[in-house]
C-alpha cells in the first residue's frame, strides 16, 4: 500500500541532489497544501523570550559548562551550573545548554513527534518554518518508523534523520543518527522519573548544503532529555560540537589547536532557542489532531 | 582499535614490484619505527594478487592496479591527526613518493566492526587452541556503496548480505577466521589537505573496507566462494564494477601481539 508516507521515499542521490532546491525553502507544492498539517507552515511564528534570547548573546563561564562524559550530571535532581548558555570548552569542543518548560506538553507527545515528524519534508518545515528546508529517511529507516510493532518511545533507536536546515551559518545537510538512551551513554539504573520522562539524541554529521573541497564536515552530540517540572514538562538540550562516538564513547574530534567557530555554536545556540519557542507552542495542538499514530 | 587510517598504494613508474616492497618495507617502514609519532600500530598488506570489477564488465571502471595497503592505527582522533600533521612535517610524509604514485592513493579512515565468525580456529592444527581469529592471508574488499543507497542501509545490507552469503558458501564458513568491517568515518571528508598535498584528483570514496584472514593463500579459494554469494545477495548495495579485493601478506612493522 503506498501512502503519502511511503511516496516521499527519495533513493539517496535524489534526495542528495534535492537538498539544493530545497534549501531555498520553495513555497510548499499543491500536493503538500493538501495535507492536514498544511495550515501550520503559514501561521505566524512566536518570537522567543527576549530576556531567554539575551542569555545567548555571550558566551557562558567554560569552567560551569560539562563535557559529554559528564552527562549523567543531566540525571540528578536540580539545576546545573549553566542551563542556558553557549561556551567553547578549553579544548576546543562547542557546548550548548538550553532549558525550556513546556506547560501543556506530555512526554507522548514528544515521543510521537520525532517519531512523526521526519516521514515529509513539510512536516520538518511547519516545526521552524524559517530555518527548516527538509527532511529525508532511508528506506530502512521508514519501514522502522512506519512498523507498528516498534513502540513509539524506541522508533528512532538507530534510525538517521537527513536534515536540512541552517542554525545561522548557511543551509547544511545534518546527518543526525539517534540513539537509544543506553548507548548514547546514560545510567540507565536511574532512567525513570522523576529523573528523565523521555530523551531523543544522538550524534550529527552537519556539511553545507553547497558543498565545497573547503567545507568541513562537523560531528556533534545532540541530547534533548526531559523530564517532570512543576509547570508542565522541562526540556534540557545540551550540544557537545566537535565529538563524535567512538567505541561508544565521546571523542573529542578536533584536531589539536582547533575550536569550533564562536558563529557556529552561538548560531546553533540562537537557532535552539528559536525552534524550541515554536515547538512548545504547536505541539499539543498538531498532537491532539494528529497525534493517533504515523499516517494522515 | 578506536581509528585507523588505510592508504591503497600503487608503485611509481619505473619500480618492479619487488623493488617495491623492498622500499616500502625497509625503508618506509624503518621511517615510520623511528619517528613513531602516535601510532600505536602499523602493518602493511603486500598485494600477492586481486581481482577490480566483475566479468560482466568490458573494460575496467577503476585504477585497476594496487600493490599494498598499509594500516595505521591510532588510539584517538587527536592522536592520529597530530602524527599525520606534525608541527615539523614528518619524513614518513615526504617519503611516499619514492615508493608510491600518489595522485592515485586510496586513503580511508576507517573504523573497525568486529564481525564473528563461525570458526575463528582450524580444525587442523590448531595447537593449544588458544590463539584465534589470525591467518596468514588477509583479504581487503573495498566494497563501493551503491550512489542510490544511504550509508546506513548499505551497512545493514552489507550485514545481511555477508550472513547470507556465509550460509551459501561453505567452504567459507568453515575457512574464515576473522572479519572487520571497517567503516568510513565522516571525519575522512576533511581531508582536502591531503588530497591538494598529493594532487589526488577526485578520488574514489569508499564507505567500507571488509578485512577477511584465512590460513593460508591455499584458502583463497573459499574467500571467492563468498565473493559470489555475497554478490548474488537480492538487495542492491554495491556498485560491484567499481569494487575491488585484494589478497595480501601482512607486514607487521609496529604491532604488539595481538590479544585474541
Amino acid at each position: 500500500m503506498t501512502t503519502a508516507e511511503t511516496n516521499a521515499q527519495l533513493a539517496f542521490r535524489d534526495w542528495y541532489a534535492s537538498t539544493k532546491p530545497k534549501a531555498l525553502r520553495p513555497d510548499p507544492s499543491p500536493e503538500e497544501r493538501q495535507r492536514p498539517f498544511a495550515k501550520y507552515y503559514f501561521e505566524d511564528i512566536p518570537p522567543p523570550d527576549p530576556a531567554h534570547y539575551a542569555m545567548m548573546d555571550k558566551p557562558c563561564d567554560p569552567s560551569k559548562a560539562i563535557g559529554p562524559e559528564r552527562m549523567n550530571d543531566l540525571l540528578k535532581p536540580g539545576d546545573l551550573d549553566v542551563e542556558i548558555g553557549w561556551c567553547n570548552l578549553p579544548n576546543g569542543a562547542g557546548f550548548i545548554a538550553n532549558r525550556m518548560v513546556y506547560p501543556e506538553v506530555t512526554a507522548e507527545m514528544v515521543d510521537w513527534w520525532f517519531a512523526w515528524h521526519p516521514l515529509e519534508d513539510l512536516r520538518y518545515r511547519i516545526w521552524y518554518p524559517p530555518q527548516h528546508a527538509g527532511i529525508m529517511l532511508s528506506p530502512e529507516g521508514r519501514k522502522r518508523i512506519l512498523d507498528p510493532k516498534v513502540p513509539l518511545q524506541e522508533k528512532n533507536w538507530g534510525v538517521v534523520h537527513h536534515v536540512t536546515e541552517d542554525c545561522n551559518c548557511g543551509m547544511e545537510n545534518i546527518d543526525i543518527h539517534f540513539m537509544s538512551p543506553k548507548d548514547f551513554g546514560f545510567d540507565m539504573s536511574r532512567w525513570k522519573e522523576p529523573y528523565v520522562s523521555t530523551f531523543a539524541g544522538g550524534y550529527g554529521w552537519a556539511v553545507a548544503v553547497e558543498k565545497t573541497d573547503a567545507s568541513i564536515t562537523a560531528p556533534a552530540l545532540m541530547c534533548h532529555i526531559f523530564r517532570p517540572h512543576a509547570k508542565g514538562l522541562e526540556h534540557r538540550t545540551r550540544f557537545w560540537m566537535g565529538y563524535r562516538f567512538s567505541q561508544g564513547k565521546p571523542e573529542l574530534t578536533l584536531p589539536p589547536g582547533v575550536s569550533v567557530p564562536v558563529a557556529a555554536v552561538q548560531g546553533l545556540a540562537r537557532h535552539n532557542v528559536c525552534e524550541f519557542t515554536r515547538w512548545g507552542r504547536f505541539l499539543p495542538r498538531i498532537y491532539k489532531e494528529l497525534g493517533h499514530g504515523m499516517l494522515c | 582499535m578506536p581509528i585507523k587510517l588505510m592508504a591503497a598504494s600503487r608503485r611509481r613508474p619505473g619500480l618492479t614490484r619487488a623493488e617495491y616492497f623492498r622500499y616500502l618495507e625497509y625503508y618506509h617502514g624503518t621511517i615510520a619505527r623511528q619517528e613513531r609519532l602516535k601510532i600505536r600500530s602499523y602493518v602493511q598488506n603486500h598485494v600477492i594478487d586481486g581481482a577490480f570489477g566483475v566479468l560482466e564488465d568490458e573494460y575496467h571502471q577503476q585504477v585497476a592496479d594496487r600493490d599494498a595497503v598499509v594500516e595505521i592505527q591510532f588510539d584517538t582522533f587527536p592522536d592520529m591527526i597530530a602524527t599525520l600533521e606534525p608541527a615539523t612535517p614528518s619524513a614518513a610524509s615526504q617519503d611516499g613518493k619514492f615508493f608510491a604514485e600518489e595522485r592515485n592513493n586510496i586513503i580511508v579512515m576507517a573504523e573497525e566492526e568486529e564481525v564473528p565468525v563461525p570458526s575463528p580456529l582450524p580444525a587442523f592444527n590448531p595447537g593449544l587452541g588458544i590463539v584465534t581469529g589470525v591467518g596468514a592471508l588477509k583479504v581487503l574488499l573495498y566494497v563501493m556503496r551503491a550512489d542510490d543507497v544511504y550509508r546506513e542501509d548499505y551497512y545493514q545490507y552489507f550485514r545481511e548480505a555477508h550472513d547470507h552469503a556465509l550460509q551459501q558458501a561453505p567452504y567459507a564458513r568453515e575457512q574464515l577466521r576473522r572479519c572487520v568491517m571497517n567503516k568510513r568515518c565522516r571525519a575522512n571528508d576533511n581531508d582536502a589537505a591531503a588530497r591538494k598535498h598529493f594532487k589526488m584528483v577526485d578520488p574514489p570514496v569508499y564507505d567500507m573496507i571488509v578485512t577477511h584472514w584465512y590460513d593460508t593463500l591455499e584458502q583463497a579459494g573459499a574467500f571467492r566462494q563468498y565473493y559470489e554469494a555475497l554478490r548474488r545477495f537480492p538487495k542492491s548495495f554495491a556498485n560491484w564494477s567499481k569494487s575491488f579485493y585484494l589478497y595480501t601478506r601482512q607486514v607487521p612493522i609496529i604491532r604488539d601481539t595481538p590479544v585474541s
